[in-house]
């Protein structure tokens, strides 16, 4: 039975962790670097330990302090969250060999689907379609155009290391895919330790939209529905939402079974996601599995009534998964706004700094996933995230009035954020009309006056 | 003083003028006074900031840490070593021998003040300062974090 849990993160997830483990009746230890010392889930855990300096390399992702702290303080469990360690083989590898139940698949779920190569010869053969490219790793640029020239340009570059949006480049031609193999290499060399680079065709204007998964440690695993997250920048998702207004249901469930494949075929346990592009024709493709809870999970909570980062526990736990695939049922239209520090007007410039006013909205559908407080500094050494808005209603109409209406009654003074470029977007037809594709955000920017977000 | 009433003092001292309030008991020093932006800053001397549970069985919640922020100013010549590391301290090399530094001590840089424990590897950790222990500020056997202060140090 898990009695304590180390929370191996920080910000929003960390919060969310605390109250998860509240309700569950379990005890919550806060690990934390010199610059988190005032922040809100540090002060709700039962207990805390620093771990170190404010940097990342010499705080969150130090796993040696971490299974220090874990053993000193005798827990049972860690949750690393998203980010940092959730997805290091080797921690969870770590966890496993300490008996301390790591709240996440096992390690070896985690290697396969962390090299995107193996990953998707490993769906492929479970028949889970993937975007046409290298089968593995190429080795030289020359190699890259030959298979360019079979799949047909554009073709997208990614890193075999990569993920997250990260390490990918995009080339029109064979001198252009030449020039880039080369960059891509670099890039990936310096940013993941590892220059081994895949080629995929590039589907243009696709949807991302992702399957959540759930597996128990007994081989069941079902799906919970996707979540549509074209709405992105520079790879990094702003808006989430569920269902997508593009999926039918007979293509839902087509996605649905290929998802639950994928994750059979990792071996899966625990909560992970199942990335899939969509193109125009409804065409979808494999990209890659996030073997952790996500950021925009409350997206499928609030669609689905199941809280999934206590199912993360209870399946940590050897319990069995209490749902079968026919209990799952979506009975609202979600949509979910990352706030972040930033200044949309003046091309998104990090605006760190100390939170004057905090007000959150309230009122029914209406969720705010967030540890900010009047009177927070925010650290300029994380992630730019202070929250999240996640609204919902009985349809995708009432979804968005809602989340217009919570963004207009959302203060934060003292920073920047970029409240006033969700509503922005709530306003658009373009998304109103449910036709957001990943190129939406360019177009959306290009068209707009940056004065229409301050 | 348990958390519970320092936050209710906090409470107070935000809804009222009063600008510091000070309290002795015990060998625990608490002062509260207004920040510069108007909120209470609170700052206590010595503030265990873990409680290990086998030392409180029967206790509630252990208290959540309380941030300590710069010292008051009245600690010229007077340094802290700092726990580099998570784990558990002991004031020497075995059961059987003696402490590696006391009240008095003189220290270098390079010498070995007492050992961490982390992961079944005892780690000596060095003063990085030169000068004379004050005191021990943990106890043996004691968790700690890390940034946690051990001894205090006065500088040479």
């Amino acid at each position: 039975m898990i009695q304590k849990v180390l929370i191996a993160n920080r910000g929003e997830i960390a919060l969310r962790i605390v109250r998860a483990c509240r309700e569950l009746g379990i005890k919550t230890l806060a690990v934390y670097s010199e610059a988190d010392v005032q922040s809100l889930h540090v002060q709700l855990a039962d207990e805390a330990i620093c771990i170190g300096g404010p940097k990342s390399a010499d705080s969150y992702l130090r796993a040696d302090r971490i299974m220090s702290a874990a053993e000193i303080a005798d827990v049972d469990a860690i949750h690393p969250g998203y980010g940092f360690l959730s997805e290091n083989a080797k921690f969870a590898e770590q966890c496993e060999s300490c008996n301390i139940k790591f709240i996440g698949p096992k390690s070896k779920s985690i290697k396969i689907m962390g090299d995107k190569a193996i990953a998707k010869d490993t769906v492929k053969k479970a028949g889970v379609p993937t975007v046409p490219g290298s089968d593995g790793p190429i080795e030289s640029d020359a190699q890259a155009v030959k298979i360019a020239r079979t799949i047909g340009y554009p073709v997208i570059i990614k890193a075999v290391a990569g993920g997250g949006g990260r390490g990918m480049r995009i080339a029109h031609n064979d001198v252009s895919l030449a020039k880039e193999f080369f960059v891509a290499k670099n890039e990936a060399e310096k940013a993941f330790g590892n220059g081994a680079l895949y080629l995929e065709k590039y589907i243009e204007r696709p949807r991302h939209i992702e399957f959540q998964i759930l597996g128990d440690k007994f081989g069941k695993i079902i799906h919970l529905g996707e979540r549509d997250c074209s709405v992105q920048r520079r790879h990094q998702k702003l808006i989430e939402e569920s269902p997508s207004p593009f999926l039918t249901p007979d293509l839902r469930k087509k996605m649905g079974k290929a998802a639950i494949r994928a994750a059979e075929a990792a071996e899966y346990e625990n909560a992970g996601t199942i990335e899939f592009l969509v193109d125009a024709k409804g065409n979808f493709y494999f990209i890659e599995m996030n073997t952790r809870i996500q950021v925009e999970h409350p997206v499928t909570e609030e669609v689905t009534g199941i809280d999934l980062v206590k199912q993360q526990i209870k399946i940590a736990n050897g319990e069995k998964l209490e749902f079968d695939q026919s209990d799952i049922t979506f009975t609202r239209h979600a949509i979910e706004c990352r706030i972040n520090a930033e200044d949309p007007a003046r091309n998104f410039a990090p605006s760190p700094g100390t939170i004057g006013l905090y007000y959150a909205p309230g009122g029914l559908g209406v969720r705010v996933d967030s540890h900010a407080y009047s009177g927070y500094t925010i650290p300029p050494h994380y992630d730019s995230m202070i929250g999240k808005l996640i609204c919902s209603g009985k349809t995708r109409k009432e979804a968005l009035e809602r989340t217009y209406r919570a963004l207009s009654e959302y203060l934060v003074r003292g920073i920047k954020t970029t409240i006033p470029l969700h509503k922005a977007i709530m306003a658009d037809p373009v998304f109103i009309e449910g036709k957001a594709t990943t190129a939406y955000m360019e177009d959306f920017l290009s068209r707009t006056t940056p004065d229409l977000f301050s | 003083m348990d958390l519970k009433q320092i936050k209710q003092i906090i409470e107070l001292m935000k809804r009222s003028d009063l600008s510091e309030f000070a309290f002795e008991e015990d060998g625990l020093k608490i002062k509260i006074c207004r920040g510069a932006n108007g909120l209470p800053v609170v700052s206590s001397t010595p503030a265990p900031v873990y409680i290990p549970a086998q030392q409180a069985p029967s206790a509630p919640a252990a208290p959540i840490p309380v941030p300590v922020p710069a010292a008051s100013g009245d600690e010229t010549g007077v340094t802290y070593i700092k726990s580099p590391m998570v784990g558990t301290f002991y004031r020497s090399a075995s059961p059987e021998s003696k402490p590696f530094a006391e009240a008095g001590t003189k220290v270098t840089a390079t010498s070995v003040v007492c050992i961490i424990e982390a992961m079944k590897i005892m780690n000596e950790i060095q003063a990085e300062t030169q000068g004379a222990i004050i005191e021990a500020l943990v106890e043996n056997g004691q968790p700690v974090e890390y940034g946690q202060k051990l001894f205090k140090v006065k500088i040479n």
